[in-house]
């Protein structure tokens, strides 16, 4: 737990005075429900039965065989209802918002897979949900908005800045500054004003508290647990558990994207681009300019294009706890084909960020010690962007015939 | 009106040009407003509704620099030397160039004070004591969804000069001034003169809140207004912005 909401000196609650109190509500709402049975055992339930958990450890033996390096396992999150380790989080907010009376849900979302888990979980939960999407991101995300909206959910586009992430996040912010009394700000990543770190690294630990039983049970332990980046709620869900245990090291994988150059990557920790900085409520590590503006950033993964990174890991990674490292686009989807031709798993892009730096890992290492892997989400969401990556033509050709097909086309 | 009416009129620097924002504060200035508060435009304005986010972004597409905007208050000391200009924008570009160094530039080209919303009275990451260093004011919001207990926090500081947000929310949406208002104000004077606001469109909101505070904010309805206005170049927008602050000022 943060200490008055700062890790070190990162955190804070930096938000307008019309944000404070409810903020305060929501901290207390939440230690109060983390100390009620009921809610506990609700949301073991809701983790069992609808998110689908436990999510399995699998022992990648072809891959560790072909990289000729130390075991591999793979944490199959993606498993997960609704597609990634999001919904960990969507349903633990989702049952603390309605047990604080609240009717209304908002939600930014980047790629979509954040939206599309608080869309289930708020009509599992009989809430109203609305989601803020930025206009290119509802363009280049088409099926996750028909899911959202099959859920329920209104997705609403939004216009302004960039048009992406950061811009939902500032258009959430300020439906919640208006509509507080009534509305739950359901943030998806261990990031924003405190307490949203800490409640969002709590609902995704589940992550490493089974991964650390699930090791156990296979006489597995130390080693290198390696996860992707964008601002951190799975990798502080899949490392929090390991915090204490030195045996264990902790590598965060960022989005190196086309390149070093400003606008081509989202690297705050493991290059020289990021600044100190306090935007979007909390103080950590940003890419801004030099005025302090927020820098333009780049991904092939839409959940990794974020200009600054939770708190804790911010802290965790400068006190050297957490490895810092980045893995490119080409990376990525080499990491996304290794994994689908070996295994038979397909990793989200995201995670495949994770895949690649552990490829890179698994290369190099000498010990036997294993080497495990989050994969956050699944592929198929991601199907629209590598499609056109790995096989153009025939894409092209599909969407066409698909255009003539629905009567679109002329 | 038989009180004189101080009115705070809200700029965002550089919007839609350095000309016609230039105008626009020619025609506040005529239209007899009190005060200038000036927005140094932020890529993520979070406390800000549509109207002014979009102005910001308009005017940052354009490469604008904090010291562009520090500039265009520097010219309207110059200009209109008995108007005092405050200058709002966000933490992350005060925290950038170093909260001591930004106060000492704006008290440097004779800023009255700072308005910085998203750096809370309690963590303001020493903004209160850089500005007295340097003379001049920081100004903390305060929003009616304050508890009494950081409604007294607040008093315990003594800043003399308190922004009061009238609303739930964010600027540019119409405000309605109930009784709840009212108690609110009364809540938080203590010893600070308040600059009161958000959602201040027409006189009639005005007279009612002017008793109340020392000035009386108005942001998005000149936002708006200048933007409408731009097509009509120089003369246009002096004028229709000279005649909107009359008519909030009673001139
Ligand atoms: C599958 C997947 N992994 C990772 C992320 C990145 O977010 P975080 O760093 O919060 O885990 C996302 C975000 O959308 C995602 O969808």
């Amino acid at each position: 737990m943060s200490t008055l909401g700062y890790f070190d000196r990162f955190g804070g609650r930096y938000v307008a005075e019309i944000l404070q109190q409810p903020l305060v509500e929501l901290e207390q709402a939440f230690t109060e429900a983390l100390a009620d049975p009921a809610f506990l055992a609700e949301l073991v339930e809701q983790q069992r039965n609808f998110v689908g958990r436990p999510t399995p450890l699998l022992y990648a033996g072809n891959a560790s065989r072909e990289l000729g390096g130390p075991p591999i396992y793979i944490k199959l999150e993606g498993m997960a209802h609704t597609g990634a380790h999001k919904i960990n989080n969507a349903i633990g907010q989702a049952m603390l918002a309605k047990r604080m009376g609240k009717t209304r849900i908002i939600a930014e979302t980047g790629a979509g897979q954040h939206g599309i888990a608080t869309a289930a979980a708020c009509a599992r939960l009989g809430l109203e949900c609305v989601v803020y999407m930025g206009d290119t991101d509802v363009r280049r995300q088409q099926p996750n908005v028909a899911g959202m909206e099959l859920y329920g959910a209104t997705v609403v586009p939004v216009h302004s800045g960039a048009k992406t992430l950061k811009d939902a996040i500032n258009e959430a912010m300020r439906d919640w500054a208006t509509h507080f009394e009534t509305t739950h700000y359901l943030i998806g990543s261990a990031l924003g004003p405190s307490p949203f770190p800490d409640i969002v690294r709590t609902f995704q630990s589940i992550i490493g508290d089974e991964t650390k039983r699930q090791m156990a049970d296979r006489g597995i332990g130390g080693g290198t647990l390696v996860a992707c980046v964008g601002g951190g709620s799975n990798a502080m869900g899949f490392f929090s558990t390991f915090l204490d245990d030195p045996s264990v090291r902790l590598v965060g994988v960022e989005a190196g994207g086309r390149g070093p150059a400003i606008g081509d990557h989202a690297v705050r920790m493991s290059g020289s681009g990021a600044e100190d900085g306090i935007i979007h409520g909390y103080k950590s590590r940003f890419l801004v300019d030099a005025d302090g503006q927020v820098a333009p950033t780049h991904s092939v993964s839409a959940g990794l294009d974020y200009p600054g990174i939770g708190p804790q890991l911010a802290a965790l990674g400068e006190r050297g706890r957490v490895t810092f490292t980045s893995a490119t686009d080409t990376e990525a989807l080499e990491a996304v084909k290794f994994f689908a031709r070996t295994e038979g798993v397909m990793f989200a892009l995201e995670s495949a960020h994770a895949g690649a730096a552990a490829i890179r890992l698994a290369r190099q290492q000498e010990s036997d010690k294993p080497i495990v892997i989050n994969m956050s989400g699944r592929g198929e969401k991601d199907l629209f962007i590598t499609s056109p990556l790995l096989r153009l033509e025939e894409w092209k050709e599909f969407l066409e015939s698909e255009l003539a097909r629905i009567g679109g086309a002329e | 009106m038989s009180i004189p009416i101080s009115l705070m009129a809200h700029l965002v620097a550089g919007y839609p040009t350095d000309e016609l924002a230039k105008a626009a504060a020619q025609g506040l200035a005529e239209g007899g407003v009190s005060y200038f508060e000036v927005q140094l435009p932020f890529s993520d304005p979070s406390a800000d509704g549509p109207a002014i986010q979009s102005a910001c972004a308009q005017v940052l597409s354009r490469g604008y620099t904090v010291s562009e905007g520090f500039a265009f208050i520097a010219y309207l000391r110059q200009m209109f030397p008995q108007i005092p200009v405050y200058a709002m924008t966000y933490g992350n570009l005060a925290y950038r160039r170093g909260i001591v160094r930004f106060a000492e530039d704006a008290a440097e080209i004779g800023i009255a004070g700072l308005i910085i919303p998203d750096l809370p009275f309690d963590h303001d990451e020493g903004l209160r004591q850089a500005c007295t260093q340097v003379g001049i004011d920081a100004v903390p919001v305060a929003a009616p969804s304050m508890s009494q207990q950081r409604i007294t926090l607040l008093g315990n500081h003594g800043y003399p000069y308190v922004y009061a947000s009238l609303r739930a929310g964010i600027t540019g949406t119409e405000t309605e001034i109930d009784n709840r208002t009212l108690l609110f104000l009364d809540s938080i004077r203590g010893s600070s003169r308040l600059f009161g606001g958000f959602g201040i469109r027409n006189a009639s909101q005005v007279g009612l809140l002017a008793p109340y505070v020392h000035a009386v904010v108005a942001g998005s309805v000149f936002v708006d207004l200048i933007g409408a206005h731009a097509g009509e170049g120089v003369a246009g927008v002096r004028q229709a912005v000279r005649e909107k602050a009359r008519e909030l000022t009673g001139m």
